[in-house]
């Protein structure tokens, strides 16, 4: 255990991995800022971030884009922050129900987007349903729920899938600290609620910011759901930088990696938020004994 | 009666979640055998097995993305779960400098989506030659699975310690086999977590694949995709239920896989030590 | 203050420096020997030059409040932590360098670390296997180790199912089963109730004798490091104040440190002059040199007498014995004597006491020392 070299051989698999990734990053960095000698762009310039952020229709995308993954997160982990603490507190955290909850996320997001569809369109089970109540006559009077300017349908696709993804990700955590910790603060007086509240949940805030920012991240960079429920205007940001990547003129393709440059920069943030919630995750374990 | 109250109150929640996951199951199946469902009925018209039979007759060219896009992701699982083992040792049992970078690195590719990384690394693999590859595919379906593996087993492995492998140590055995007779065990089902974690990462994937792919290296996931977007309800839920199907089967065949390495039910996870 | 160095080389040779400052020629059969080790973790030295010798077959005990280092010394002895600077050798040759897993020094841990995925018996066998040991052999060795420990037909049990004192068995019996060049036992008593402590520890004491293993048992309980050790050594901070047999650290000690580990001690101030010591309680004479001195001694060695000067202010029995406080010019003085001793004197609280000191109960400290 004390060979000097040990550690850096366990890490060389990912420190190869980590330098491709950088440099998919710093790629993506230096060609929003027009340098791609491919295409002929050799001098740096700021030219394409500003058009994006000038033009209304890609600015459009860049807010609703935000908003979306924005309320989605907040929701989902609020939610599924939820749902753990009623588990964790009635001391049911096991069991089939639980695993049949968790499903959600081995369906991936394109499927998904079928159930939305399914449930949630105009043809939809929801709006059949609606309409075998009374409450609406005709096709048209049912929410437009889905492929609107909103993003409702894909909001609620987030939130069926990272629910439980929340859950998965908090649930053993806090068990942990219920139980032990949660006994101690009880056997002094304090209410169940307020145990989860002054005691579980401090305890448990930088996992569950953690797995916010994976999902928050996750949310706003993702391609398939927008696609698949979105409306055609405002455009979400990947599927609008796709677009442009994809375009004809390679000159576009810094338009498109300006637009990636924006999420890398809230992306950065993130990361380092996420570092500074979970860094004494890594306090070496041997001689503390 | 404030504790059948709260038991109630449970009770309730997760018959509404279980509520919201398995009515769209329902729906997916209906719709396989859906023929007519015009506006506004409740429930089908006319039900037939036409696209069952539609899917029957593609069944080779079928079994066999499946086939290569199953082994795709159990590659990127297994070795997600190695690397994440190897990483989470290093981290968590030794001390150097400059470990609060490597933590850092790690775990960049979650805060970064894969629709950005794609963009951004794609004429690199172009140069390297691993675009339209499989095995491209495979590194960058990795580059995004790894931080999953590793975020799980470094939980594991701070639960575990070091202390059994100590132990190990001094009664004669190697550092090797000090892990492989001690931890490796009580982290089998952190492993599993993590195996199964990176695999439905990886075969979800669509955007990644299709990019680094090209259209050589085609997954389930791809060729779902086209019937999602069309009207064609019926194969698009026959695919799904494939997709599910299948990977709850593999995730089986992962279990049972741990199950035998785990010889005698491994050990208590989260107890305090 | 710390310890002072027990050796000093001179060129091949190791002496040994007793306690009156002699110089003895250390045999070279000496089954383990720390050198002036110096064990730094976390950026913080632990360990300031800890100089240990064990003999062969020999059963010493560590000694020594928490944080005191015995157990970083034990890590260190075994392998599983890196020395800064000195050496250990076993059986006479350099151990730095070595893994731990060849050393031979095996560890009972305080927490004893039984392979909870693993029945009693591969426990038991798990370093037979690593030795290649035929399975038969393996069998038929756990066997007999389970008698010795008095867990006859255990193998099979398992680990979450059976009780603390037999856990501690399987893990001793694990330990053997090593066959090890030293044993080191860190606290493997600690979590047992007084009534199991004392049979395990006639357990480990019993199969030292059958084996004659260099055995290394740190603990924090004074009885019973005096009870089962050859020698034993106090450490401080870091530091051993005294490595010596339990009767000399009790009657001998080198500093009131050591004095007072072992018990309370009564101190009484005065001089010497011309060999003889004066104070306010008591003179004897001595032969030490000329200067003050505090007197340094055991309640059992202060006698009571029917009358005297002096007031008893408090009497605190404890079964066989019975300790009695009593006020004296200089302070309270506390003496310790058998029950029916005081009953037969007639002796309660409140009633006025004479003193007298045993001639052989006092050690002298010089002042300002």
């Amino acid at each position: 255990m004390k060979d000097k070299l040990m550690p850096y051989v366990l890490l060389a698999p990912q420190i190869l991995l980590t330098l491709l990734f950088m440099i998919g990053l710093v790629t993506g960095i230096t060609q929003s800022l027009g340098v791609i000698p491919a295409f002929g762009l050799k001098k740096p310039t700021l030219l394409y971030y500003k058009e994006v952020l000038s033009r209304p229709d890609m600015m459009r995308s860049v807010l609703y884009s935000l908003r979306i993954a924005l309320f989605s997160s907040v929701l989902a982990t609020a939610g599924g922050v939820f749902f753990c603490g009623v588990c964790v507190m009635g001391k049911k955290t096991q069991g089939a129900v639980m695993r049949i909850i968790q499903l959600p996320i081995i369906v991936p997001h394109v499927v998904t987007a079928l159930f939305i569809i399914n449930i949630f369109s105009r043809n939809g089970i929801l709006a059949r349903a609606a309409y075998a109540l009374g409450m609406i006559q005709e096709q048209q009077q049912f929410p437009m729920l889905i492929y609107d300017p909103h993003g409702i349908g894909i909001i609620m696709a987030y939130l069926w899938k990272e629910i439980p993804f929340i859950i998965y990700f908090v649930i053993a955590l806090m068990a942990n600290i219920n139980g032990s910790l949660g006994e101690a603060a009880t056997n002094l007086g304090a209410k169940t609620w307020t145990v989860f509240w002054r005691v579980t949940l401090p305890l448990c805030r930088n996992t569950i910011i953690s797995g916010f920012l994976i999902i928050f991240v996750f949310a706003l960079g993702a391609y398939e759901l927008p696609l698949l429920l979105g409306a055609t205007v405002p455009k979400a940001l990947p599927v609008l930088a796709y677009q442009e990547y994809i375009h004809p003129d390679l000159r576009n393709r810094p338009y498109a990696m300006a637009l990636n440059g924006i999420i890398i920069a809230i992306s950065l943030i993130s990361s380092l938020l996420y570092f500074l919630m979970m860094r004494k995750s890594v306090k070496c374990l041997t001689e503390e004994q | 009666m404030k504790n059948k109250r709260k038991s109630i109150f449970i009770s309730i929640t997760q018959f509404v979640l279980l509520a919201a996951i398995l009515v769209p199951a329902v729906t997916l199946l209906l719709w396989i055998f859906t023929e007519r469902w015009t506006w506004p009925d409740l429930a089908p018209q006319v039900f037939s097995k036409r696209a069952i039979f539609e899917i029957a007759g593609r069944k080779k060219e079928l079994l066999q993305i499946l086939w290569s896009s199953i082994l795709i992701s159990t590659v990127v699982a297994v070795l997600s779960a190695v690397i994440g083992i190897m990483t989470a040792r290093a981290i968590l049992l030794y001390r150097f400098p400059g470990k609060q970078v490597v933590y850092f690195f790690t775990i960049l590719p979650f805060m970064v989506p894969a629709t950005v990384f794609a963009m951004g690394i794609q004429i690199t693999f172009i140069k390297m030659g691993l675009n339209n590859r499989i095995t491209g595919v495979i590194i960058a379906h990795l580059i995004c699975s790894l931080p999953y593996a590793v975020r799980l087993i470094m939980d594991g492995t701070a639960a575990v310690g070091s202390r059994l492998e100590e132990q190990a140590r001094v009664l004669g055995a190697s550092p090797f086999k000090a892990f492989y007779k001690t931890s490796l065990p009580m982290l089998m089902p952190v492993i599993l977590s993590a195996v199964s974690m990176s695999y439905i990462v990886s075969f979800s994937q669509y955007f990644l694949t299709l990019m680094i792919g090209g259209g050589n290296v085609k997954t389930f996931t791809i060729l779902m995709v086209p019937y999602l977007q069309s009207g064609n309800r019926n194969i698009a839920c026959i695919y799904s239920t494939l997709f599910l199907g299948v990977t709850l089967l593999v995730f089986g065949v992962f279990e049972w896989a741990a199950g035998r390495f785990m010889k005698h039910g491994g050990g208590e996870f989260y107890t305090s030590e | 203050m710390g310890g002072r160095p027990l050796y000093e080389t001179r060129g091949r040779r190791i002496l040994y420096i007793g306690m009156r400052g002699q110089r003895k020629r250390v045999r070279e059969t000496m089954s383990l020997m720390v050198e002036d080790l110096k064990v730094v973790l976390q950026k913080k030295e632990i360990l300031h030059g800890i100089s240990l010798d064990i003999r062969e077959g020999e059963f010493i005990s560590l000694l020594g409040a928490s944080g005191c280092g015995k157990t970083t010394l034990l890590k260190s002895i075994a392998g599983l932590l890196e020395i800064q600077q000195g050496d250990i050798r076993i059986q006479d040759a350099s151990v730095a360098g070595i893994p731990p897993e060849k050393r031979g020094t095996v560890i009972v841990f305080q927490d004893l670390r039984l392979f909870p995925h693993m029945t009693v018996e591969q426990n038991i066998a798990f370093p037979m296997e690593l030795q290649k040991v035929p399975k038969d052999v393996r069998k038929k060795t756990v066997k007999k180790l389970l008698e010795e420990v008095q867990l006859t037909g255990f193998e099979n049990r398992k680990i979450k199912e059976i009780s603390g004192g037999q856990m501690q068995r399987v893990a001793l019996a694990r330990a053997l089963a090593a066959n090890p060049r030293v044993l080191l036992l860190d606290e493997p008593f600690s979590g047992l109730d007084e009534c199991l402590r004392l049979e395990m520890g006639n357990l480990v004491k019993k199969l030292h004798q059958e084996r004659k293993i260099t055995t290394i048992l740190v603990t924090h309980e004074k009885r019973e490091a005096m009870q089962m050790s050859d020698r034993i050594a106090l450490m401080s901070e870091g530091r051993i104040l005294q490595y010596d047999t339990p009767r000399n650290m009790f009657r001998h000690p080198v500093s009131k440190a050591v004095a007072e580990y072992f018990g309370r001690v009564n101190y009484v101030k005065g001089r010497m002059k011309n060999h003889r010591f004066y104070s306010s309680l008591f003179e004897m004479s001595s032969e030490l040199e000329d200067g003050d001195y505090e007197a340094m001694i055991r309640p059992y060695s202060v006698t009571l007498e029917r009358e005297g000067a002096y007031t008893i202010t408090g009497i605190a029995f404890m079964g066989e014995m019975a300790e009695v406080k009593i006020e004296v010019p200089e302070g309270v003085i506390v003496s310790q004597v058998m029950s029916h001793e005081l009953e037969r004197l007639g002796l309660e609280e409140g009633d006025r006491t004479g003193i007298s000191i045993e001639e052989n109960g006092v050690t002298w400290f010089r002042r300002g020392a």
